[in-house]
């Protein structure tokens, strides 16, 4: 059964939930389960995204590792959904190291959206381990990760001929665990790190191709203060797709922001109610190109990348200002499987400020934090 | 005239004006002269809070200041102007000082205009072209922060500076544009050393104001205009190819090292940025057109290696010519290996490029070749032959075919052809628009023999008229002058260089300006430019509008808008 928008026959939202149950059913429809994390020095940061491309054949397919569906069913005879996982690091001093888009995955992976709620404090379970690994020396994590925040649905999009996304984002996810870098990679030095994170996951469920999808810019800051088993303070999430063709909807592009307090969601600003804004480039030559093969191949250049970026949201009374200046990046070049051109994921690191007044209550902090660029496979 | 390089006091408003403009002028010559057009015909005199003033007006497709202390002849400031706009420090604080909180707004007598009202307007029309690039240059911005720490006058209160006791509320706005704007000025001094790399200042733009969306990947077609900035990494990229040409290997001492060391002397850069940006204009990759870039250069060097020897040169860029300095031998030998160099690196283009652009480069290169050596034979021939040509039309010839291919036209049609232009209708699109802005630029150089600092022209000041060289200012003359005077000058003119003296140099600059020569000359090479621009606005209309063909358009300004 899928979700009809009624405004826009022929547009659907795709199959109603939960998405750990509902099957992939198109060579397009994807899962995306994207991990982002920072350590609360700021010097680190880990970004891990585990994927599912296209439609399962037999039996009827969970989502990667959902509960009682261990792992993609295989009983047709037909290709099955093509999985990719990739591993992204960053080390202040030692810049960006990625594996390949083969890394080591588990066969559950940790999500907090099949958990019911946050853990109590303290608590651990089972099911906390993430581990993310680069086959052939590339970096590997091993964290135990605990949600401390509620998640969000941060959008709902069709766009294209009968494409369509569904994202939910929670912010306040807390890691510990191990980075460890390849001994090369690492200058000999010790390769192993423990490490205490904080982040942000989200599940991305749809039908797109690149070239209709267009691109997207996402971003998410923790406040790091407060209780460190607790959730933060505050946090912010946005998203914002740009899909850019066909036309239909005109008004396809989809935004919102949301402001997190203590763990819980304060305030959804919709699009309608958002501005975001760029200004000045990073220098392209001072992006890093990962995974390590994409520099072997000649991929094609892509768009420079927004160093500054500024989000202004307005809904009644409340008001929220984020301002986030990149200082690096490091530029994932998908294959896309519907054009030659590479489908570019950029992961800007950079200062954030938060300003916000909601329901009265001022939220102000500065943090580092992670903003998302991608797009480029359509050649525009 | 002030160089660049030097230091500017900027404690007055005035002396910032005269920076920004000079500033424009070379960086955004495009912008000068569409705004010398709106002020044509119009005074504008400037008063400032700290009581400095100018007095603004066009000449031509320039925009001349004059005050008080930089020295320019002319009116000065006691001329009385169509337009007159007094600021005070109020008035000050809002136009320039985006960095400070602004006062609440100007009052009725901050900012006090005379004048008619469509010059008011026209002036107005100026200065918004004016403003609106200078705020994108970062060396005007930087020149503004000098005047901003120079000034001793007072200066409203710094955001920064202020008593709050918290993070302050935005003062208005939401909008995320505005906002960036209002910080531009203070962004501009951070320091930032834990960025990687720089970083590219673009204006901001929405990617989204809640109902359309701008894809965060497409690109402004053009992101900086400024010229010198191009022009210098233009001329950087192709200085690193020519060196890789030349080999490391013996003899180094006479011919290797000098083959080096001359084309290091590069001047302003103008070749490799027209064949750069010809080959960007037509969609090709810059890097496409490098090795052609360092073809063209190498050839123009063994010109001019061999061109100072027939001319009896004695200084190239500001250093002694190379025969002055190993001899004639040497020199004419040196010539013909970089002559050799530029064949190899235009071969060099087969593995990039491919063999059929490869031909088309060789056939572009013989065709300039050809062009230039004509154009030395015909002026090498009058001056042989003691003739000075009686019509401009003479020299137009001899001008374009001894400069103009090389220096203009060649440069554009090889970039075109680096990006895979073959087409000779389409090629020669160029030919006309780029001949009348060569001969422009050239009847320009020539003045600039006769009026400008030898530290900027780089030649021996005079050095034109020792050598007897047919100028448009010379042919005027010729045709102006009395005919008593006329045997006196063809007596100097006779004589060879060696057996001229500096007072003969002078006497002739004398004569010319008695007779209104180098007025005559800069009226005609302002027309010509202008007919030049019309040329390349009509013929290379075929080419969308794009980074490479902005940068071909602010040379062809460029001509037009140079000090003088």
């Amino acid at each position: 059964m899928s979700t009809t928008n009624t405004l826009w026959p022929g547009a659907d939202l795709g199959v109603s939930g939960p998405f750990p149950r509902a099957p992939l059913s198109h060579p397009l429809d994807r899962r995306w389960l994207h991990y982002a994390f920072l350590s609360r020095q700021g010097g680190q940061a880990i970004i891990a995204n585990l994927s599912v491309l296209g439609a399962s054949t037999g039996v009827v397919s969970g989502e990667p590792g959902a509960v009682g569906c261990e792992g993609e069913a295989t009983g047709g005879t037909g290709p099955e959904p093509q999985r990719m996982a990739i591993l992204l690091v960053h080390q202040e001093g030692r810049g960006w190291s990625s594996s390949q888009f083969n890394a080591e995955q588990p066969s559950v992976p940790w999500s907090a959206f099949r958990l019911p709620r946050p853990r109590p404090h303290g608590s651990r379970g089972p099911e906390d381990g993430f581990r993310v690994a680069g086959r052939g020396g590339g970096p590997e994590v091993d964290l135990r990760l605990r949600r401390t925040s509620r998640s969000c649905t941060s959008q709902c999009a069709p766009f294209g001929d009968g494409e369509h996304l569904r994202w939910q984002s929670e912010p306040g996810i807390l890691a510990t665990g191990t980075l460890r870098w390849s001994r090369a990679e690492a200058g000999g030095d010790d390769a192993a790190r423990h490490t205490d994170l904080i982040g942000y996951h989200e599940r991305v469920r749809g039908r797109w191709s690149w070239p209709a999808l267009g691109g997207w810019v996402f971003g998410f800051v923790n406040d790091p203060g407060g209780d460190p088993t607790g959730p933060p303070p505050s946090a912010v999430v946005f998203t914002l797709i740009q899909p850019t063709r066909p036309s239909r909807p005109v008004d396809a592009a989809n935004g919102s922001v949301m402001l997190w307090r203590d763990g819980r969601l304060v305030r959804h600003f919709p699009r309608r109610s958002l501005r975001i804004t760029v200004q000045d480039t990073l220098a392209r030559d001072q992006v890093v190109l990962v995974p390590p093969l994409a520099q072997m191949l000649g991929t094609a250049p892509a768009a420079a990348v927004p160093r500054r970026l500024l989000i202004t949201a307005r809904m009644g009374e409340d008001r929220l200002v984020m301002d986030f200046r990149a200082r690096t990046a490091g530029r994932i070049a998908n294959p896309s499987e519907t054009s030659l051109n590479p489908f570019s994921v950029h992961e800007t690191l950079g200062e954030c400020e938060v300003d916000a007044r909601v329901s009265g209550r001022r939220t102000s902090f500065s943090a580092i934090g992670i903003v998302e660029y991608a797009g480029g496979a359509s050649g525009e | 005239m002030r160089a660049v390089s030097d230091p500017i006091p900027l404690r007055t408003g005035a002396a910032l004006l005269t920076a920004t403009v000079e500033e424009l002028s070379q960086r955004a010559p495009a912008i000068v002269a569409a705004a010398a057009s709106q002020m044509r015909g119009i005074r504008l005199g400037l008063g400032f809070h700290d009581g400095s003033r100018a007095l603004l007006s066009a000449r031509h497709s320039r925009l001349v200041v004059e005050h008080p202390t930089d020295g320019t002849e002319a009116a000065g400031p006691d001329v009385e102007p169509d337009v007159e706009v007094v600021f005070d420090n109020r008035a000050m604080n809002l136009l320039f000082d985006l960095q400070h909180r602004p006062a609440d707004q100007a009052l009725p007598d901050s900012l006090d205009t005379r004048g008619p009202r469509e010059q008011v307007l026209a002036v107005w029309r100026a200065f918004s072209l004016l403003a609106q690039r200078a705020a994108g240059l970062r060396s005007v911005q930087e020149l503004w922060r000098s005047y901003r720490d120079d000034a001793p006058a007072p200066w409203g209160e710094r955001a920064d500076e202020a008593e709050s006791p918290g993070p302050a509320e935005p003062v208005s706005g939401w909008e995320g544009v505005d906002y960036l704007l209002r910080r531009r000025p203070q962004d501009a001094t951070d320091v930032e050393p834990e960025l990687v790399g720089g970083t590219v200042v673009t204006r901001p733009r929405l990617l989204w104001d809640g109902r359309g969306s701008s894809p965060w990947w497409h690109e402004s077609p053009i992101h900086d205009a400024d010229l010198l900035a191009t022009m210098a990494a233009c001329r950087a990229r192709t200085g690193e190819a020519m060196e890789a040409f030349v080999p490391y290997r013996e003899p180094r001492a006479e011919l290797y090292d000098l083959m080096r060391l001359y084309p290091a002397r590069q001047g302003k850069g103008l070749r490799p940025t027209l064949t750069i940006a010809a080959c960007a204009a037509f969609g090709g990759r810059p890097e496409d057109a490098v090795r052609a870039a360092a073809a063209l250069e190498l050839f123009h060097n063994g010109f001019l290696v061999h061109d100072d020897i027939a001319d009896e040169s004695t200084h190239r860029r500001g250093l002694p010519t190379l025969h002055e300095e190993h001899g004639i031998g040497l020199a004419v030998n040196c010539g013909d290996g970089l002559n050799l160099l530029a064949v190899d690196a235009i071969l060099s283009n087969l593995d990039t490029l491919g063999l059929a652009r490869t031909l088309a480069l060789i056939h572009e290169a013989i065709h300039m070749c050809r062009e230039s050596v004509e154009g030395q034979a015909m002026e090498l021939g009058w001056i042989h032959k003691h003739v000075v040509p009686a019509e401009d039309e003479a020299y137009f010839t001899m001008s374009t075919k001894k400069t103009g291919w090389y220096t203009c036209i060649s440069p554009c049609r090889i970039g075109a052809v680096c990006a895979g232009v073959t087409d000779p209708a389409l090629l020669g699109r160029f030919d006309e628009a780029f001949r009348l802005i060569g001969i422009a630029f050239q009847i320009q150089d020539d003045i600039l023999n006769l009026v400008g600092q030898e530290e900027l022209y780089g030649k021996e000041p005079l050095g034109d008229l020792l050598e007897g060289k047919r100028t448009v200012m010379l042919i005027h003359l010729f045709r102006t002058m009395a005919e008593a005077e006329r045997p006196r000058m063809r007596e100097i003119l006779r004589r060879p260089r060696s057996a001229k003296a500096q007072q003969d140099a002078e006497e002739i600059l004398a004569a010319m300006r008695r007779h209104g020569s180098i007025d005559y000359a800069v009226a005609l090479a302002d027309r010509l430019a202008d007919e030049g621009i019309t040329r390349f606005e009509e013929d290379l209309a075929v080419i969308p509008e794009n980074e490479g063909k902005a940068i071909l358009r602010q040379i062809a300004h460029y001509v037009t808008t140079r000090l003088l």
